[in-house]
């Protein structure tokens, strides 16, 4: 599935509100959160985290995993809080607003 | 991003310490998830630069320094590609360097372009200047002009303290508000103020930068010193700024004065700034802000057309008009604007030559490194980006020549430098190396690669790889391929033959010029130049001084002759009349003819030789108070009275209601601004008739004329110490400087310009003829292996040399035969079309040419058949 222009920066800030997470388990929580309908490629995910860690939204460090292997881990900052409020409410306008005109399909034949 | 995080992205530090964090980080995710896991990593990293931004900038860098790798993995084409390019550019630089100080630069004021001339022109003298009472009532109506400053250029005798001899300097006479107009702040001291103006008012005198270094030593005390200014002292209130050189292309005034102060300056008895009929007033007005040309222009004619129907004596058919400097500029000396745009062409022609030979370079070089380019387009990259690499490299190219060439102009300049303007007292030429023309060097050079470079960056882009690949690199060889490179040879030479004819024409003039009789004695004589009126002297004083002064020399040993006259021949500062001659027609709007004139006493034609034609020479008998006479020359009979006698005919002076003098002789036609001028009238009047209060005296000597310098000085010291004695030279100086020197060094200049083009040119040929032997060795080699002399070897590169060579003299004659009307019609007896000069220049490119290909034809011929044969 495509993903809209934009939504992938939301769909990150989203996961991140969790918790922190490194690059890769970023991807991976998007995937599985999405029952596998959103398989984020890792290539177009890291840049776009280093765009979003560039505006301030989110912020990196050197942590330890559970599995003891050392990793970059990214958490949302205030200002990327602020910016998911944002986003989630202006998002949610705009699925309203295309859910009203779609609606249920009527009956078309042929 | 905010700026301070792009700009913290330009420093490779930080960007060196991203870099690594993104390896580290990525390699610990790979141990993580594996790679295969995380896709193309190349490509994210690729994508995570582009975020920091300046990925042009690091394609423009990576492009450098591939550029600069590959010149220097070739460094005879890149030397050669740059000297060309330096020497063509240089001559460019060097010539608008001399354009710029004759004719283009803008004035040293703020804001050039908004600084207007108004002139008051009349049809009789279109470069006549403005009276002081057109400029007061100019003033005070204009609404077009945010600000007019008046001024005019005159000579002083200058002395910094009461001890020193004066010397004569330029001084500018200005209006009050000439420095707010000019925008132009004093460097010490301040400028004129309203109150200075007046002629009551205390004098005061502004000095320029260069009189304060060299009379004071750059001292700030220099404010508030005196200064005697013909014989006035002076309180010195201010110092012009270094920039400001005054409003003059050839004049550098050293010292700036209230015009209020003209009268006592000049000890008239009436005031000239009250004085309707004087127009010798520069004046320049500053566009206001609402204000167009136009409106200014139309303005203008209103206010004159009101003045001349007030004034109709002094403003009939007088206009005003408003120019820019360059316009006027170019109506007062249209001669220099021929000789600009003629050197300016002949430099293009030079930057022609260049460039086609770097293209040629390049395009040789494109065949050989096809190959290359081929495998960068397999791999992948885009033609574009290609393109971009090659143009990449011209840049450089273009750039390093455009630098080069800046020290070759310099060392132009330096020469050109040395250039004076014949001029009392002298002034240079300010030909400088500034940032107009380092400006215009980079400006050629980027020209010349778009020139050179896009043509050949295009066909290798056009490359068919697959091919190129095949054959190994050097494409299809043979004779077909260098049709393009031919015409550019062929169209060399023809440019340079263009240059070579236009330095031979040149040449040519050049010889008449110094067989061309002067018309009047120029040896065993010298001059001197006294104005005895900067004392103050009464016009009776000055007859009384210059009377004295003739009796003394004229009993000096060595002395043979003694004359005296207004102006000497082709000395700088040829005098004027305005006349009105009896029975000529004038044409409408126009009602008197201003003609070259002098007054001359008795003994001037028997001391300069010059030849009376018909009637009588002046004598001592043509004195105050006799009947008047004048003596014209052949021209002036023929222009205004054509077919009729012209002795007994009347002339009347100043206007048709002036003072009429009776036509006595007619003098040979000779020249008086320049040897090559076409044929001027002349009106010669006798001194006593007409006093004047400044005059030469010319000294006949028995033996060398040199010698009598120091006598003649001590003469006038004698008579009054006072009085300033200058140009003090024998006119055989003078002749050689005005005439022999002046064109001499044009000569240089377009002489050194064919030599550049022929140079260049050759180059071309030989750079062609050497790469078609290399292309060919295989087939000279069977050749010679089927036995085919030597001989017939150079023969066959040496043809297709001469070939070129032919076809491009053969454009050369066609250009040359559409251009030489223009030379000619530009400098009248010097583009001269001498027949030496169309048989000389053809041979000598020819010969050229021949052993520009006879190098590379050794070569051939020299080759050892086994050896060719297995070079492949």
């Amino acid at each position: 599935m495509d993903l809209l222009q934009g939504t992938l920066d939301m769909l990150v800030l989203r996961t991140l509100l969790a918790g922190s997470l490194h690059g890769y388990g970023i991807a991976k929580n998007i995937r599985s959160a999405s029952n596998e309908a959103l398989d984020i490629e890792f290539g177009s995910l890291y840049p776009a985290l280093k765009r979003l860690e560039a505006k301030g939204w989110i912020a990196s460090g050197w942590e330890t995993s559970a599995h003891n292997r050392r990793a970059k881990f990214y958490k949302l900052t205030a200002a990327g809080r602020k910016h998911l409020v944002r986003e989630h409410s202006k998002w949610a306008d705009f699925v309203s607003a295309v859910g009203r005109i779609m609606g249920a399909l009527p009956e078309v034949k042929g | 991003m905010t700026i301070w995080n792009r700009l913290k992205y330009l420093w490779p530090g930080w960007r060196r310490r991203e870099e690594r964090e993104m390896r580290e980080e990525l390699a610990s995710l790979a141990a993580i998830a594996g790679r295969k896991e995380l896709g193309n990593l190349t490509l994210a990293m690729e994508d995570v630069r582009a975020t920091w931004g300046w990925t042009w900038l690091d394609g423009i860098l990576a492009d450098v320094r591939y550029s600069l790798r590959a010149l220097g993995r070739q460094p005879s084409f890149a030397a050669v590609a740059v000297l060309s390019l330096a020497l063509a550019i240089g001559a460019n630089s060097a010539i608008f360097s001399f354009a710029d100080a004759l004719l283009l630069r803008p004035l040293p004021v703020r804001n050039p372009t908004a600084l207007f001339d108004v002139g008051s022109a009349t049809p009789d003298n279109p470069l006549e200047g403005m009276s002081f009472p057109d400029y007061r009532d100019l003033r005070g109506q204009s609404r077009s002009f945010s600000g007019l400053a008046a001024y005019r250029i005159t000579a002083l005798a200058a002395a910094a303290n009461p001890a020193a001899p004066a010397q004569i300097r330029f001084a500018s006479l200005v209006s009050d508000n000439f420095f707010p107009v000019a925008g132009v702040t004093p460097a010490a001291g301040r400028a004129f103020l309203p109150d200075d103006v007046t002629a009551s008012a205390q004098p005061v005198a502004m000095v320029s930068y260069d009189f304060w270094q060299q009379m004071y030593a750059g001292r700030p005390s220099v404010v508030g010193s005196g200064l005697r200014l013909n014989g006035i002292v002076f309180t010195i209130v201010g110092v012009a700024p270094a920039s400001f050189t005054g409003l003059d292309r050839f004049v550098r005034p050293s010292l700036l004065v209230p015009l209020g102060m003209a009268q006592r300056l000049d000890g008239e008895t009436a005031d000239p700034l009250e004085d309707r009929g004087r127009h010798d007033l520069v004046v320049k007005g500053r566009l206001s802000a609402g204000a167009s040309r136009k409106s200014a222009q139309a303005e203008l004619a209103t206010i004159g057309a009101t003045l001349e129907r007030e004034y109709i004596k002094t403003n009939r058919h007088r206009h005003m008009a408003v120019r820019t400097e360059l316009e006027r500029r170019i109506q007062q000396t249209p001669q220099l604007l021929a000789l600009v745009k003629m050197l300016m062409g002949l430099v293009a022609l030079i930057l022609i030559i260049a460039c086609s030979n770097v293209a040629n370079l390049l395009l040789a070089r494109a065949r050989v490194r096809s190959r290359e380019i081929a495998i960068r387009l397999s791999i992948g990259a885009g033609r574009s980006r290609v393109v971009r690499q090659l143009m990449t490299e011209s840049l450089i190219v273009a750039m390093a020549g455009g630098v080069a060439g800046l020290l070759v102009a310099y060392g132009g300049i330096l020469l050109l430098e040395t250039l004076s303007v014949p001029s009392d007292p002298p002034s240079v030429l300010g030909v400088q190396l500034d940032w107009r023309v380092v400006e215009f060097s980079l400006l050629a050079a980027l020209a010349s690669c778009i020139c050179f470079g896009l043509a050949p960056a295009w066909q290798t882009a056009r490359t068919d790889f697959v091919s190129a690949l095949k054959t190994g690199g050097d494409g299809a060889s043979g004779r077909g391929r260098t049709v393009g490179r031919d015409i550019l040879v062929a169209g060399q030479i023809a440019l340079a033959m263009v240059v070579l004819m236009a330095a031979g024409m040149f040449l040519a003039g050049f010889r008449n010029l110094l067989a061309m009789p002067p018309e009047f004695r120029t040896d065993h004589l010298i001059s001197l130049d006294t104005a005895p009126a900067v004392l103050h002297y009464s016009p009776e004083q000055t007859k009384g001084f210059y009377r004295r002064l003739v009796d003394r020399v004229r009993t000096m040993p060595g002395v043979a002759r003694v004359a005296m006259t207004e102006s000497l021949p082709l000395s700088p500062s040829q005098t004027v009349v305005s006349v009105v001659p009896e029975g000529y027609q004038f044409p409408k709007g126009r009602e008197k003819a201003i003609v070259f004139g002098a007054a001359v006493d008795a003994n001037y034609f028997s001391t300069m030789n010059v030849e009376i034609k018909r009637g009588r020479a002046f004598t001592d008998g043509d004195r105050a108070g006799s009947r008047p006479v004048a003596i014209v020359n052949q021209q002036f009979a023929k222009t205004y009275w054509p077919g009729r006698d012209p002795i007994g005919k009347r002339i009347r002076l100043d206007s048709a209601d002036g003072p009429a003098a009776e036509v006595v002789g007619v003098a040979k036609t000779g020249h008086y601004l320049a040897v090559n001028e076409t044929p001027a009238p002349f009106v010669y009047l006798p001194c006593e008739q007409n006093p004047r209060s400044r005059m030469t005296l010319i000294v006949q000597s028995a033996g060398d004329a040199g010698a009598l310098a120091t006598p003649l000085r001590d003469a006038v010291r004698s008579i009054d110490g006072n009085v300033p004695v200058f140009n003090l030279r024998t006119v055989a100086t003078l002749y050689q400087s005005r005439v022999t020197d002046t064109w001499l060094q044009f000569f240089q200049m377009v002489g050194t310009m064919g030599f550049i083009g022929l140079a260049l040119a050759t180059t071309g040929l030989y750079g062609l003829v050497a790469y078609t032997v290399s292309r060919r060795i295989k087939e000279f080699g069977i050749r010679v292996a089927v036995g085919a002399s030597q001989r017939d070897v150079v023969w066959l590169v040496e043809r297709r040399g001469l070939i070129l060579a032919g076809v491009g003299v053969l454009i050369g004659a066609v250009l040359t035969a559409a251009a030489a009307p223009m030379l000619s019609a530009g400098f009248p007896g010097l583009g001269v079309s001498s027949p030496a000069v169309y048989v000389l220049v053809p041979l000598v490119l020819l010969m050229v040419s021949a052993m520009a290909g006879y190098v590379p034809a050794r070569r051939a011929a020299g080759l050892d058949p086994l050896r060719a044969l297995r070079n492949e």
